[in-house]
């Protein structure tokens, strides 16, 4: 049986987190009501809830990850292309990514299995050719079957996720899971993705832009809801009022903005720029990691097409090991436990409140939260939130985060379930 | 009467040719002609922005057929009207039509070209943006000549500026129900090329000539009908005047016109408009027209002083489209016979009229079904069978000539039965008729099953003749009487003349 959640935020007010009322912890816990987080937080709550075995939701900017980080559960991200967006409600389309829920990683893993398909009708999913390609590369997983020795591992700490707005129980957090995959032998690496700091301004260029694109076609005129004001005198007026009435707040703002940055005289200041940072950000992760990417080793190598599965591997393994990369990165996934829902909501009376400079620095504070779970969607990488603790001061589930080469979900898996056994 | 006519004819017949014979002698190669100077003092600068419907079965983006005429909002899938969770797939059928049109006006052919968004709100185009190629169109450069062969009397050249696929909207319909606007999605998503002039032509003529050139030219291969009355080509011209050796003037566009007459005299308007305008001391404003047919004037249409920001926006759905040498090479292989090409050699290896051969190249498949029925045939005989009865038998019963339901073969048949003398032209053209109706059996059988047969045996005739003078004597009379007075008109008119 599915179940089917619309995480209807505008409608029917915020999707709460369940871990507020089906905690068993020994440690008291703050009864506030918490947000289950965005904006696949009904999926969350669902899986954390236990209504449901899993749950599919969709990662633009860390959507996914984060919920299941507020709400104690699995958030998984596959590489861009793996599974079809046909049929899924397209919001930035270069950045969409389906994306599951579960409680544990074999689960994920299972759901994965089955619905990371070739789609004819997706002109984004990987040909059946790169999928192949990409299941001959070289990679951690293929190396090693003892889940408790992981001397051949290499992770990666980078640097710039460090940065001062992390809580402290998040980063006692980050720094056990660090120690547990050094206690099972991996080789842990400081490494560096100078352009992180870039990615969060780039992704709010990136998203809006095409979110107001993609957004265009809810006008009320085929389907959806419809105004009923009258707009006689002018043709315009029915979208006007359509999409006034249809659209929350936080929507018509990401529209403007996006809007905006697509008018010819910024096209050129804003766009393109994210899009240069955004490669940036790409070859960051391809030079830390040492599996290489398929995409990159096709388009630079195009007799790499002609190899059979043996070659690849063979030539791929001879490029792993003389990267001084890494297999895995681990980070945190938010910068806080799950905020309050009073805290959350503050952001969307606009109209009521007096001053606007702290209402800015609301709108853009809940920007920040996603800075960490960024940069896997504007490479495209796959990326997981696995639930490691609980903090101490409210009670309330941490996830870290890992992030692996395109293509290597089987390693990001690999090192999910050793973190999920000891958290 | 027949002498006036006659002897217009004669005097046209000469005239033309020693017309013609001196533009041989005298030719000299226009660029960009620069013929009809305005009281010689004001050039006119002429480029045309072409959309041509491609050919395909299916849409550019979705698997819904394309369609002409059929009922309303019946071939629109989910894609074409932009519900929620849809993705263009590419037809590479398109590309094909595409490709092959870019060959055909000696373009250059980009291996990588991509697709971007251009937005705007309306509501005949579902998803708020049209999927067109504005940064790296398909097609570069490519040049369309004209000469003598296309009913010019100097030689010159339009080059092509680039070549885009883009998709074509839905129809919104405004005066069938007063208020409303109807919209019909039948057209929403259908495949386009827009074929871009760069502004080489210089009189209407030239625009007139030019989008016929392209219309033979798409039709000859396949890439689309080519047809303005039908919506499958739509044409957009853009006029300037400047005097000569100054800067060119501001330019005008002007749209919607569905033929190339009313395009002709579109131009010619609005030249007179724009230099009536100068004259008078007063700018030209850039801004969108309208043809008032009626009225033989443009006007403005109802649209904005600022030009619309398309908020341009690479399309992240699609990746690049990337194109081998090899399948430009596969398409340029298989290519038909050129218009030009196909003239030439047409006049030279069946001797019939230039005139001729383009009324059979109106008409997709006309040549193909000429040379066919042609074969051990007067080819001057099969070609006025087919220009002169056939099209014009089917035009009358409004059937495209590709639904033309008369073989070559039965065609054929009919004219060696005229030309054998076993029938008349009448009846000839008669059976024709039948053969559209239906009736599939060649001519001879026809002719056998209904005994049509002519009778052209002498001594049979003169006892018919005879026997029917016998019975009628006073219609005998009346006719000798009759005729005695119309030789003697005969006899006065000629010596008027002489």
């Amino acid at each position: 049986m599915s179940l089917e959640w619309a995480n209807m935020y505008s409608a029917f007010g915020p999707a709460y987190n369940p871990h507020t009322i089906i905690s068993d912890q020994k440690e008291p816990i703050d009864q506030e009501l918490r947000v289950a987080g965005g904006s696949s937080g009904g999926s969350a709550a669902a899986v954390a809830s236990g209504m449901c075995f899993a749950s599919l939701g969709s990662d633009t900017g860390g959507s996914i990850r984060l919920p299941a980080s507020y709400c104690g559960v699995i958030g998984f991200k596959p590489s861009y292309g793996q599974c079809s967006r046909w049929g899924l409600v397209a919001y930035a389309s270069s950045l969409d990514t389906v994306g599951i829920i579960t409680r544990n990683v074999h689960d994920a893993q299972l759901i994965y299995d089955i619905i990371s398909k070739y789609d004819e009708k997706d002109p984004s999913s990987l040909p059946p050719k790169l999928r192949s390609i990409n299941s001959s590369l070289a990679s951690f997983d293929k190396t090693n079957s003892n889940f408790t020795d992981l001397s051949k591992l290499r992770v990666g700490i980078p640097q710039e996720y460090y940065v001062s707005e992390l809580s402290d129980p998040i980063k006692s957090l980050w720094k056990r899971g660090i120690s547990l995959l050094r206690s099972y032998g991996a080789t842990i690496v400081s490494v560096s993705c100078p352009s992180t700091r870039y990615a969060l301004p780039a992704y709010y260029i990136l998203a809006p832009a095409e979110a107001s694109s993609n957004l265009a076609r809810y006008d009320g005129v085929r389907y959806g809801h419809r105004s009923d004001m009258d707009s006689k005198q002018d043709e315009k007026l029915l979208y006007t009022h359509t999409r006034s009435e249809g659209f929350g707040e936080e929507v018509k703002r990401r529209i403007l903005l996006g809007t905006y940055t697509l008018t010819a005289g910024s096209y050129n200041n804003y766009f393109i720029y994210a899009q240069r940072i955004r490669k940036m950000v790409q070859s960051d992760f391809d030079y830390v990691f040492r599996r290489p990417n398929p995409l990159h080793l096709v388009k630079n190598e195009s007799s790499f097409c002609n190899c059979n599965n043996d070659e690849i591997f063979e030539i791929s393994n001879k490029l792993r090991k003389e990267s001084h990369g890494v297999d895995v990165i681990i980070t945190p996934v938010a910068i806080s436990t799950s905020p309050k829902v009073k805290d959350s909501l503050s952001s969307s009376f606009l109209s009521n409140s007096d001053n606007t400079k702290s209402l800015d620095d609301s709108f853009v504070n809940a920007y920040v939260n996603d800075v960490f779970t960024i940069p896997a969607n504007l490479a495209g990488i796959p990326a997981i939130s696995v639930p490691f603790g609980i903090s101490p001061i409210d009670g309330f589930p941490i996830g870290l985060q890992l992030m692996t080469q395109y293509g290597d979900e089987h390693t990001l898996f690999y090192i999910s379930k050793v973190l999920e056994n000891n958290k | 009467m027949i002498i006036k006519t006659f002897v217009t004819t004669y005097l046209k017949k000469t005239c033309n040719e020693r017309f013609i014979s001196k533009i041989k002698r005298n030719v000299t190669f226009y660029q960009y002609s620069t013929h009809l100077y305005k009281s010689n003092k004001w050039e006119t600068i002429i480029g045309l922005e072409v959309h041509a419907q491609l050919n395909s079965k299916t849409k550019l983006f979705s698997s819904s057929s394309t369609s002409f005429n059929e009922p309303v909002n019946t071939n629109v899938s989910v894609i074409d009207a932009a519900f929620p969770g849809t993705l263009p797939q590419l037809n590479t059928k398109c590309v094909e039509l595409a490709v092959a049109a870019s060959l055909a006006l000696s373009g250059n052919v980009q291996l990588v070209s991509s697709f971007d968004r251009k937005q705007y709100f309306y509501p005949d185009l579902p998803p708020g943006y049209q999927i067109t190629q504005h940064y790296a169109p398909i097609s570069l450069g490519g040049k369309i000549f004209l000469n003598q062969l296309d009913g010019l009397e100097y030689d010159t050249m339009v080059r092509i500026k680039q070549i885009q696929l883009e998709q074509d909207t839905g129809k919104s319909i405004h005066d069938i129900v007063p208020g409303m606007t109807l919209i019909d999605l039948n057209r929403a998503g259908t495949g386009l090329i827009e074929i871009v002039t760069e502004p080489d032509m210089r009189t209407s003529k030239e625009a007139g000539l030019t989008v016929k050139k392209l219309q033979s030219i798409l039709r000859t291969i396949g890439s689309s009908d080519g047809n303005m009355e039908e919506g499958s080509l739509r044409c957009d011209v853009n006029v300037s005047v400047h005097e000569h050796e100054t800067p060119y003037g501001t330019r005008c566009e002007i749209k919607n016109l569905n033929s190339i007459k009313f395009l002709m005299a579109a131009i010619d308007v609005e030249i007179e408009r724009q230099i009536k305008e100068l004259e008078n001391g007063n700018k030209i404003v850039q801004e969108t027209r309208g043809f008032d047919v009626l009225k033989n004037k443009t006007f403005r249409l109802r649209t904005k002083e600022t030009a619309t920001d398309y908020r341009y926006m690479p399309e992240p759905d699609l990746s690049p489209l990337i194109l081998n040498k090899d399948y430009i090479t596969r398409i340029s292989n298989n290519l038909p016979e050129l218009p030009d090409d196909l003239k030439t050699r047409i006049m030279k290896q069946y001797g019939i009229p230039l005139h001729d051969v383009i009324v059979l190249m109106n008409e997709t498949g006309g040549v193909k079904y000429f040379e066919e029925a042609v074969k051990n045939r007067n080819p001057q005989h099969v070609s006025n069978w087919i220009t002169h009865e056939l099209f014009g038998l089917l035009h009358a019963r409004n059937i495209k000539f590709s639904q033309n339901p008369v073989s070559a073969l039965q065609l054929g048949s009919v004219i060696d039965c005229v030309d054998n003398g076993d029938i008349t032209g009448k009846v000839g053209k008669k059976i024709i008729e039948k053969m559209i109706s239906g009736d599939s059996r060649l001519a001879s059988i026809i002719i056998q099953d209904e005994g049509l047969r002519q009778l052209s045996d002498i001594n049979e005739l003169e006892k018919i003749c005879k026997n029917v003078i016998l019975q009628n004597p006073e219609q005998v009379i009346h006719y000798f009487c009759f005729d005695i007075y119309f030789l003697n008109l005969l006899k006065t008119l000629f010596c008027y003349c002489s």
